[in-house]
């Protein structure tokens, strides 16, 4: 039977060295995790937090100052674990003289997969990512978003069970975010592990589970999302269909309990719902749209 | 052809020591159990270990260190108590010891370059595991370096067991493709504009064209593949590294050993496909650019003088030359034949090193000549080589002969007009191998103390002796010409001057063993000689395969410096690599130099010592004063001098890897030689690999 836990970082510590042996920085203080299995697990926080810090020490490509990172119950130096790990890094860095699919194929071959799976899993990854058409292109003619594809169907070669993206939507536009936020929440369903890092606080808010919260190095904060978001004493109420003296009625029934009236008011809908709505409108009804654009 | 191209006998030899024939082992049937047993028990080892997941444990890491420690201090420990024991004692617990083996391996295997290569791996593993243990005890204390030690030791074994051959061909695959991408095609073309323009400068009046094509095209290829070689393997990770695409190759389950070893097959794929292309051209390159033929007309022939009863019965030979092509004619002297109707076919005279087949048809007055193609100009000629002795003036035995004063000793002198003689002792002649005459080659040097006639050249004698009966017959005297090799047959019936024949096997050869013996014949001038100056030419290989072996020497020095490449990019940025690279090769080069120096064989002393006698203008041959300054001098220059020893010993001599000597002057590389060189290439690039691997291995890709 295997365990739960599918990443615990033990006193994780990362001090940066100049070439003197000098301390430079102090990337990471400390660290104690977990990442279960089957969760959307964010690491949260500013630039230079220690956030990719964390998921290089956790993947090996750093080692650590202090501590330990277990991925699987092995070291972060070990590679085999890497058979079962996807990672996404923080822009795509492939090689520009390959094209798409030479690219999954090299991947694939470098987890020894064969011939014939190797095929087949290249070619549902380049439908699954959109690029079918461009699959013959060199790299180098890649926009950003579709060079973010092809390194997310890179990191979905070996169907790995804990994906690690750095930064999953940086450098997508609203649809591209949109899609990979729904491609992370997939994935849970399939019961895979995924932990990303980012600083787009909507992105983490819409998609995780738990989160950790680093500043400078140290961890300020770690819970479930829903949890730490909920505030609990304050009530919302949605509704439709109210007139202004039902509306007026309803402020005057708060105040008579001593509750205090934050904000009534018609919602304003996400800039991000909007952009979405408005692109799939267009997707269907093709030409020039009339409404909300303004007349001059 | 084959083998002529493996040559086993000398492999072994060079391998195990001259009496490895006379080891158990090397019975057709211990040797192939051995080696079945060998084969089998490696495949189950790294069945065996591929089997098994996880690394090394501690447990086991602590004993693979114990282990270790206490060999290296056993070693150290016997090895002083060895060198402070009498040597009678040592030389008896030797015998001892060597005596077992030498039934199993023969009775001089520790001459064997096998011996050697053992004692270095070992003194090197040894080294690496006590500077690891070290640096690791200094920075995190005894107790943890000692488990670390013992279990990277561990982990870079399994590391390497564990390769997989499709990652490894997946990643050689890339670096082909990234040598696409960085445009090696250029190098080609370059090669083919060179060769276009390579008639402007190759000079067409040259004694010895073949040479000078030869030499051009090997030295080209060589430098082209060589830098190339050294761009493509030094630039390439630490362009991955800077552009981060290792992330996404180390995060896969790729094993360093994997990352180093798909780069240098990958490069040296690459090299190899731009090695037989250029190959290939520079054949047919040499064999066009020489390619010629003469024509000879009637005009062009005189007779030669002759008595009248001759010239009545059609019996004066014709004397002429060919018409000029390439810059030279050549001689040619047509004798008629006994009955006077035909005329012999002949050969041409030599001219460039090379001879044309002359071809008579007459029909009825008119006498038509025909002149073929060169032949001869490509040659790789087989010598077999003797020992070399000398004879002083009055006939007595000397070590060397005289000096006249060449900076460069590599040649002795003899006296002319004297008993003095330079004597070569050949062994295992064989008379079916010389049916018909010994070639015999020579190219001497020649000292005039006073001018004389400098259009001829000085008199020599060339004779044989039996080295069992002592009896001497003289061959023949022949005109000694400087520069040239001077072909000489000796006659398979000889005569000696009281008008009886001896046959030369028969009478001279004494169990395969002949004695040759030169002098020079003019008082007052000598004969310059070197062991390598006189041969048999027992037999010619093809000149093709001589060719293919030349390349294969290329080869040879190519895969060093990728490998060299390699090892520098995985710890140094990209230029800092192609630095280093390029200092090792240049240090390689001249690594026989730095020794010679750094042994003080040369002249002038250390860096330091040299510094004082050029603010001094003191001549390289004079005594320094002796005083403090002198003996600081001397001291520092101690240091420097050790240094330069142990870096001499560890850079690849490049210099002797070039077989492109032997190709342009047509001789044949023996395979024996190949063999050693290649097994001197492993034994570069494998202690390469590893620390290529250990640097990677403990790099932060990341940071």
């Amino acid at each position: 039977m295997q365990s739960d836990v599918i990443i615990e970082t033990r006193n994780l510590t990362k001090v940066y060295r100049d070439f003197w042996g000098r301390k430079k920085v102090h990337a990471l203080k400390a660290l104690d995790l977990e990442v279960r299995r089957g969760e959307i697990f964010g690491l949260l926080g500013p630039n230079g937090s220690g956030k990719t810090t964390t998921i290089k020490l956790i993947l090996g490509l750093l080692f650590p100052t202090a501590g330990q990172a277990l991925v699987f119950d092995r070291d972060a130096s070990d590679v085999s674990k890497n058979e079962r790990i996807g990672y996404l890094p923080e822009e795509s860095y492939l090689y520009k003289f390959l094209n798409a699919e030479e690219t999954l194929d090299f991947y694939g071959r470098l987890f020894d997969i064969p011939r014939a799976v190797r095929r087949q899993r290249v070619a549902d990854l380049i439908e699954m990512v959109g690029l079918n058409w461009a699959k013959r292109r060199q790299l180098k003619e890649y926009s950003k978003g579709m060079t973010r594809r092809i390194g997310l169907a890179q990191a979905l070669i070996n169907d790995p069970e804990l994906i690690v993206l750095d930064e999953p939507t940086s450098g997508l536009d609203p649809m591209g975010t949109r899609e990979m936020k729904d491609l992370i929440l997939k994935l849970r369903e399939e019961g895979k592990t995924v932990l990303m890092c980012s600083h787009l606080l909507a992105d983490v808010q819409d998609v995780c589970d738990r989160i950790a919260i680093l500043y400078q190095g140290e961890l300020k904060e770690m819970g479930r999302v829903d949890s730490l978001l909920k505030v609990r004493d304050v009530t919302e109420i949605r509704a439709s269909g109210l007139s202004a003296v039902a509306q007026e009625e309803i402020r005057q029934a708060i105040e008579r309990h001593q509750g205090q009236v934050l904000s009534l008011d018609n919602p304003v809908t996400t800039l991000e719902d909007l952009f979405v709505n408005i692109i799939r409108e267009s997707e269907e009804h093709p030409g020039r749209r009339v409404r909300g654009v303004s007349q001059k | 052809m084959v083998v002529d191209l493996i040559d086993v006998t000398p492999f072994l030899t060079w391998l195990f020591g001259p009496g490895w024939t006379e080891g158990f082992l090397f019975h057709t049937l211990p040797l192939s159990v051995f080696l079945l047993v060998m084969l089998g028990g490696l495949v189950w080892l790294v069945r065996a270990i591929r089997a098994k997941e996880g690394l090394t444990s501690p447990t086991v890491g602590v004993w693979i260190s114990v282990t270790l420690t206490a060999a290296i201090l056993v070693l150290l420990i016997g090895l002083t108590v060895w060198k402070s024991l009498p040597a009678e004692t040592t030389a008896s617990i030797s015998a001892k010891f060597v005596q077992p083996l030498g039934w199993l391996l023969g009775n001089q295997w520790y001459a064997g370059a096998a011996y050697q290569w053992l004692k270095t791996a070992i003194g090197a593993t040894g080294l690496v595991f006590a500077t690891a243990l070290l640096i690791l005890a200094l920075r995190r204390g005894p107790r943890e370096a000692f488990v670390v030690t013992g279990q990277s030791l561990g982990d870079t074994v399994l590391d390497v067991l564990r390769m997989s051959p499709r990652r490894v061909a997946a990643l050689a695959l890339l670096a082909v493709k990234e040598s696409i991408r960085r445009r090696v095609v250029v190098v080609f073309a370059l090669f083919i504009l060179l060769l276009l323009f390579a008639g402007w400068y190759l000079d067409p009046q040259s004694v010895d064209p073949a040479r000078l094509y030869l030499d051009f095209v090997l030295t080209a290829t060589t430098y082209l593949v060589l830098l190339l070689a050294l761009f493509i393997s030094a630039l390439s990770l630490p362009a991955d590294i800077k552009n981060r695409t290792l992330y996404t190759i180390v995060t896969k389950p790729v094993r360093t050993s994997e990352i180093i070893l798909g780069r240098i097959l990958g490069f040296l794929t690459v090299a190899t496909v731009l090695l037989v292309a250029m190959g290939g051209i520079s054949y047919l390159f040499v064999l066009r650019g020489l390619a010629h033929e003469h024509e000879l007309t009637a005009d062009l022939l005189q007779p030669a003088e002759g008595t009248k009863a001759e010239k009545d019965a059609k019996q004066i030979a014709l004397r002429g030359a060919t018409s000029r092509v390439h810059h030279h004619r050549h001689k040619v002297t047509i004798t008629p034949d006994a009955s006077g109707a035909g005329i012999v076919e002949r050969e041409t005279q030599p001219e460039q090193g090379h001879v044309h087949p002359i071809k008579v048809r007459t029909e009825g007055n008119q006498t038509a000549y025909e002149i073929g193609r060169e032949q001869g100009m490509l040659l790789a000629r087989v010598p077999v080589y003797g020992k070399l002795s000398f004879r002083d003036r009055t006939g007595q035995p000397t070590e060397k002969g005289i000096s006249v004063g060449d900076e460069w000793t590599y040649r002795s002198y003899i006296e002319g007009g004297t008993l003095a003689a330079a004597v070569w002792s050949f062994e295992g002649l064989r008379s079916e191998d010389f049916p018909e005459h010994l070639p015999v080659e020579l190219s001497i040097e020649i000292f005039r103390t006073y001018k004389g006639n400098i259009e001829k050249g000085i008199l020599g004698s060339l004779s044989v002796r039996n080295p069992k009966t002592g009896k001497k017959v003289e061959v023949r005297f022949f005109e000694g010409k400087e520069f040239v090799i001077d072909v000489q047959q000796i006659p398979r019936r000889l005569s000696t001057p009281d008008g009886k024949t001896v046959d030369l096997f028969k009478d001279m050869v004494d169990e395969g063993k002949l004695e040759v013996w030169l002098q020079c014949a003019e008082p007052m001038q000598y004969f310059g000689v070197a062991q390598g100056d006189l041969y048999l030419r027992a037999r010619d290989a093809s000149f093709f395969l001589n060719f293919v072996k030349g390349y294969v020497g290329i080869w040879l020095q190519t895969a060093i410096v990728i490998a060299l490449g390699v090892l520098f990019s995985t710890f140094l940025s990209a230029p800092v690599a192609v630095l280093a690279t390029l200092g090792a090769i240049f240090g390689g080069f001249f690594s026989d130099f730095m020794y010679r120096l750094a042994t003080g064989k040369t002249y002038g002393g250390g860096p330091f010592e040299s510094i004082i006698r050029l603010v001094t203008q003191a001549n390289v041959t004079s005594e320094l004063e002796p005083g403090l300054r002198t003996n600081v001098a001397k001291t520092l220059d101690q240091i420097v001098e050790f240094g330069m020893r142990l870096l001499a010993s560890v850079l690849p001599d490049f210099s002797r890897f070039n077989f492109a000597e032997f190709v342009a002057s047509g001789f044949n590389i023996p395979g024996d030689t190949l063999m050693a060189y290649t097994c001197r290439t492993l034994g570069f690039v494998i202690p390469i690999f590893v620390a290529a691997y250990l640097c990677l291995k403990n790099r932060e890709v990341a940071q």
